[in-house]
C-alpha cells in the first residue's frame, strides 16, 4: 500500500535525503523544509521503499503538498 | 514510592543509521569547538611561572595542590576561561570548581600562585562572588586554597573599591558562616592585606609553617609614612627597613598559631595542610547519598556519544530534545509531566545517580497542527507559547513543593510576539515564571544547549535567577544574545533604510553596517566569548555533561536545608493521575 508523505507546513525544500528505491524505516529522516527561519525535518510515517520523490531542493511547497510516496 | 521510581517509563529512540551518517559533519564541527575550548583551558592552566620554578622554591602550584586534595575523577572545573576585565594575565587568578574531598562534595577555589604570587586582579572578586554563591545555593562547604599576595597595586582602581569590589567576598564569607555553610581554608605563602582577610574570613584556618597572614605585609609596613615624594636618602632608609622586615614578615605562624591562635593547625609539609582539610571535610554534616536515592544509580540505556549526532551544530536545524535528555539520565527513564499540553516544552521527573530531579527543556521542530491554540500561525519549537509557559509555572511550583532540584535545558529563540501573543498573556506568563522560580527554595542548574535568547533566556532559569541558578553550562553549540544578529540589524536599520531610499541615497553603506552588526553579534555570542564574559560558568563537552549533572545532584542532596518525604510528594501522583 502506498503512503503519501505530505508537507507539514508551507516552505522551501532545503534538502532531500532519500532517493527513489531507498529502503526506509518509520521515523527515518526524509527531507528538510526551510520555513519559519528553521530547517524542519520531515520523518517517514512508516517503513517501506521510496517509490517516488516529487520535490527537489529549492521547490516551494504548500502545506499538505505531496512530497514523496512510500510503498 | 518504589513503584513510581524504581522503574520509570523508558524514553528516547535509538539513533538511526541515516541520521548517524548525515550528522558526521556536525559532530566534527562540535568536536572542533570542544578542542578549541580544551586548548584554551590548557593554556589558562599554564599562565605565569612554570611549575618547576614554583617547586624549586619548595612550594606546590595551585594545580598540584588541587590534584592532591580532590578525590580522583571528581573535579568539575568552572570559570576556566572567565576573564571579564580582559586581564593581560588571561585569568582572574583564581581556579575553581565542584569536587569531592574525602567523599563529600565541596566548592573548591584557590589562588593561582604562579601568577603574581596569587594577587588580586580585575574580575577576581566577581569570580569569587560566583563561587561563594555556588556554595550558598548548594549548601556545601567552600574550600579555599589561600595563597594571595594582595592587590596587584598598579591596577587597584579596577577592583579595590565599589559595591562588588575586592572586599565583597569577605561579607559573603560572613553570610555563609551565618547560614551554616562552612568555609575551610588551607593557607600558604604570604597573605598580606587583601590576602590576610582572604585567610582570616573562613571558618577553619589550617596553615603551612611558612605561611603568614596580616593586615599589612612587609611592603606596606616598611614604606608606611608618605613624605610627599621620594629621594635617594629616603630610598636608602627604605631599603634598610625592608631588608629587616622581609626577614620577619608580620603575621607569621608563630604569631597566629602561637599567640592569637587564629590558626587551628599548622603543618610542616604542604600536603599536610591538604590532609587536614580532608580530615575536616569528613567532620562536616553530609547525608550518605543512599538517604535520598529513590532507585539504584544506573547509566543511561542510550550512549552519551549519540549526543554529538543529536544536537545539530547548525542552529537552524531541529532535533528531538527527548532523545537528547534520554542520553543524560539514569536508565534513559522519566516520568513526563503533562505530555501533550504545551508541546514546545518538556517537563518531567528524571533520576541522576539515583536521585530525583525535575527537568525542563525546549523541544524543537514543527509543533502539532493547531498549536498555539490562540493563533492562526504554526508553532515552532524553541519558542515559548501560552501553554508551555503555564506548564513550566506549574512544574517549577510543584518541584519547589516537593523539594526537587531542577535542571533547565535552553535552546530558545524567545517568547512568541505580536498582538495575538499579547492577548494570550505571554508577557504576564513569562514574568509569572520568574515569580514561580523565586518562590521556590530549590537549587537549579542550566544547560544552554544552543540558543539562549531574548526574555526566554531569563525566564527559563537563566543566570539572572540569582538566588536559584547554581551554575550555567554551555556547549560547543551555545550562542547567547538578545536576538539573532540579523534580526537586530533589521530592528536597528530598517527605518534608516527607508529614509535613505526616500532621499535617493545609495543603500550599500546601510547594508554594510547591517552586516557589521550581524558579525559583531556572531562574534560576541560564541562559546568561548560566553565563557570569558561569564554568560556561562563553563563550556562543557557533550560527553562530560552527565558528570556535571551528577555533581549537581550529589551536591544539592548532600545537605539540603529542607526535605519532602518521597511518599508525600505530589508531582509523581499528578503525573500518574
Amino acid at each position: 500500500m502506498a503512503e503519501e508523505v505530505r508537507a507539514p507546513l508551507a516552505g522551501n525544500i532545503f534538502k532531500v535525503l532519500v532517493e527513489p528505491g531507498a529502503k526506509v524505516q518509520e521515523d527515518d529522516e526524509l527531507l528538510v523544509i526551510e520555513a519559519l527561519k528553521m530547517e524542519n525535518l520531515v520523518y517517514s510515517p512508516c517503513g517501506g521503499t521510496v517509490k517516488e520523490v516529487r520535490v527537489k531542493p529549492g521547490d516551494k511547497v504548500d502545506e499538505d503538498a505531496v512530497l514523496l510516496v512510500i510503498e | 514510592m518504589r513503584p513510581y521510581f524504581e522503574k520509570m517509563p523508558a524514553f528516547g529512540k535509538e539513533l538511526k543509521e541515516n541520521r548517524l551518517a548525515r550528522t558526521r559533519d556536525s559532530r566534527a564541527k562540535l568536536e572542533e569547538v570542544e578542542a578549541g575550548i580544551a586548548a584554551a583551558r590548557k593554556a589558562r592552566e599554564q599562565v605565569g611561572l612554570p611549575a618547576d620554578a614554583i617547586n624549586k622554591r619548595g612550594s606546590l602550584t595551585v594545580w598540584q595542590r588541587l590534584e592532591a586534595l580532590v578525590d580522583p575523577g571528581s573535579w568539575h572545573p568552572l570559570h576556566s576561561l572567565y576573564n571579564p576585565e580582559d586581564n593581560e594575565e588571561g585569568t582572574t587568578n583564581v581556579v575553581d570548581g565542584l569536587a569531592k574531598i574525602a567523599g563529600r562534595w565541596a566548592v573548591v577555589i584557590g589562588f593561582d600562585n604562579k601568577v603574581l604570587a596569587g594577587a588580586w586582579i580585575a574580575g577576581q572578586s566577581e569570580n569569587i562572588l560566583r563561587v561563594t554563591n555556588l556554595a550558598r545555593r548548594l549548601r556545601v562547604p567552600l574550600v579555599w586554597l589561600v595563597n594571595c599576595s594582595g592587590v596587584k597595586l598598579p591596577d587597584q582602581e579596577k577592583f579595590y573599591a565599589d559595591r562588588r569590589g575586592g572586599g565583597t567576598p569577605f561579607y559573603r564569607h560572613a553570610e555563609l558562616n551565618q547560614e551554616g555553610v562552612p568555609i575551610l581554608a588551607g593557607i600558604y605563602g604570604t597573605n598580606p592585606a587583601g590576602g590576610g582577610y582572604q585567610a582570616i574570613s573562613p571558618t577553619i584556618l589550617l596553615a603551612h609553617k611558612d605561611a603568614n597572614l596580616a593586615v599589612g605585609g612587609a611592603g606596606i609596613v616598611s614604606g608606611m609614612s608618605p613624605r610627599g615624594g621620594f629621594d635617594v636618602a629616603g630610598l636608602e632608609e627604605l631599603i634598610a627597613k625592608t631588608r629587616d622586615i622581609k626577614e620577619r614578615p608580620p603575621g607569621r605562624v608563630e604569631t597566629h598559631f602561637g599567640e592569637t591562635g587564629f590558626l587551628s593547625r599548622v603543618y610542616d609539609d604542604e600536603k599536610g595542610v591538604l590532609e587536614g582539610i580532608k580530615e575536616y571535610m569528613r567532620a562536616i554534616p553530609a547525608y550518605d547519598p543512599a538517604f535520598f536515592r529513590v532507585a539504584a544509580p544506573a547509566e543511561p540505556r542510550l550512549p552519551a556519544s549519540d549526543l554529538y549526532h543529536l544536537l545539530p551544530f547548525n542552529q537552524k536545524e531541529g532535533y528531538v530534545f527527548d532523545d537528547l535528555l534520554a542520553r543524560l539520565v539514569d536508565g534513559s527513564e522519566h516520568m513526563e509531566f503533562r505530555p501533550g499540553y504545551g508541546p514546545e516544552i518538556y517537563t518531567g521527573l528524571v533520576k541522576v545517580d539515583g536521585m530525583l530531579l525535575g527537568a525542563i527543556g525546549n523541544r524543537q521542530g514543527l509543533l502539532p497542527k493547531g498549536y498555539p491554540e490562540y493563533a492562526d500561525y504554526p508553532g515552532i519549537g524553541g519558542k515559548l507559547y501560552r501553554q508551555g509557559l503555564i506548564k513550566m509555572n506549574e512544574f517549577v511550583t510543584q518541584c519547589g513543593r516537593d523539594r526537587l532540584p531542577v535542571i533547565w535545558f535552553q535552546d530558545t529563540t524567545g517568547i512568541d510576539v505580536g498582538d495575538i501573543a499579547e492577548k494570550a498573556e505571554l508577557l504576564g506568563l513569562g514574568q509569572s515564571l520568574i515569580y514561580s522560580i523565586q518562590q521556590t527554595e530549590v537549587p537549579m542548574m542550566l544547560v544552554v544547549l544552543r540558543k539562549g535568547s531574548a526574555a526566554a533566556h531569563y525566564v527559563m532559569g537563566g543566570p539572572t535567577a540569582n538566588r536559584h541558578n547554581v551554575f550555567t553550562l554551555g556547549t560547543a553549540a551555545t550562542e547567547i544574545y538578545v536576538m539573532h544578529g540579523e534580526t537586530a540589524a533589521v530592528a536597528t536599520y530598517s527605518r534608516r533604510a527607508i529614509k535613505e531610499k526616500d532621499s535617493a541615497r545609495p543603500l550599500e553603506p546601510i547594508a554594510e553596517k547591517m552586516n557589521e552588526m550581524a558579525k559583531k553579534y556572531f562574534d560576541t555570542s560564541r562559546p568561548a566569548y560566553c565563557a570569558r564574559y561569564g554568560f556561562v560558568d563553563e563550556i562543557v563537552e557533550l560527553k562530560a555533561l552527565r558528570g556535571y549533572l551528577k555533581a549537581f545532584a550529589g551536591a544539592a542532596y548532600q545537605n539540603p536545608a529542607s526535605i519532602c518525604p518521597r511518599h508525600q510528594m505530589l508531582l509523581p501522583r499528578l503525573i500518574r493521575g
